[in-house]
């Protein structure tokens, strides 16, 4: 049974102490962690509120740590939790994503063709795939793909560097 | 109980641990949810941290206007500027009432206080004065006792 009356308030005296963990913040008047207990509340209204609507959209029950996550990179006024956030995974990609890695791809791309690095479109090399069987030399930054020496490989995948024939 | 640091004014084992006690947070998310929606305890955990960065961040602004001001102590109206200067705006309504209130209840208080002082009757003999009112009210007592 939920008590909607909203009772329970904010610990005044350990707000006080939060506080004053900051080195710089000297005195403190009374009332002003009152205060601070009552804009805490309105901030925990709207950071549940916000979750809330994340949880919704996903068509969940339960209110998850990465859906708050997706709500601070929604609202402005959150902004100063993304650092907080930023450890929750997010299930969709399967795991913890490190944002500030280079997607897999043009890691490996980086890898496998140092030459590449001007990059041209989807351009594949097809020299791997081939396991030697040509070894084509040219650098072909923007040239296509249907040149005679590939035969049966007109694909354009960009992911051939795993294809180690 | 799960809050091993105690309630209210319970001390901490170190200032480091320092953040809202659990039971109080789930119980307000349980209030502002609706019925048919629960909170992970990863998320309610989560949710804390937010809490004490948010109080991390308004006192900190609150302290530079505090000394923009060449004041030494945080007052409540260094406060709701903060809220405003860091964007929470639509919170200074209700955080202006709420000092208000503050404000009313302690003037009341303090006229209570004021009427004690004001009788300008020493302690003595204001509990000279007790002592006759209980023997006046003893005195009807044992008399309708009869």
């Amino acid at each position: 049974m939920k008590n909607k009356n909203k009772q329970t308030k904010f610990p005044v005296a350990r707000i006080k102490r939060i506080m004053q963990k900051d080195e710089e913040v000297g005195k403190v008047a009374q009332a002003t962690p009152i205060v601070i207990s009552k804009a805490l509340e309105l901030f925990l209204g709207m950071i549940i509120a916000e979750a809330n609507k994340v949880t919704a959209e996903r068509g969940s029950k339960k209110v998850e740590a990465y859906h708050l996550k997706h709500a601070v990179e929604n609202v402005e006024m959150l902004d100063f939790l993304k650092e907080i956030v930023e450890a929750v995974p997010d299930p969709s990609a399967g795991g913890t994503i490190d944002l500030n890695a280079e997607p897999p791809e043009k890691e490996k791309k980086r890898r496998g063709k140092g030459k590449r690095a001007e990059g041209g479109a989807a351009a594949p090399r097809k020299r791997r795939r081939k396991g030697g069987k040509e070894e084509e030399e040219e650098e072909e930054p923007e040239q296509e793909q249907e040149a005679d020496n590939y035969d049966n490989n007109g694909r354009q995948n960009a992911d051939d560097d795993e294809w180690d024939g | 109980m799960s809050d091993h640091e105690g309630h209210g004014g319970g001390a901490p084992g170190t200032d480091d641990d320092l953040s809202l006690p659990k039971a109080t947070v789930a119980k307000m998310i349980a209030e502002l949810l609706p019925n048919d929606v629960s909170c992970a305890k990863d998320t309610r955990d989560l949710v804390i941290e937010c809490c004490v960065e948010f109080i991390h961040l308004i006192s900190s602004e609150a302290n530079e206007i505090c000394e923009q001001e060449s004041k030494k102590t945080i007052a409540p109206e260094h406060i709701i500027a903060a809220l405003k200067r860091l964007g929470f705006e639509t919170f200074t309504a209700e955080v202006e009432d709420v000092l208000k209130d503050h404000k009313q209840q302690v003037k009341e208080r303090e006229k209570k206080v004021g009427k004690l002082e004001q009788s300008g009757l020493s302690e003595e003999e204001l509990a000279r004065q007790q002592e006759e009112l209980f023997a006046a009210s003893r005195a009807k007592f044992q008399s309708t006792q009869q």
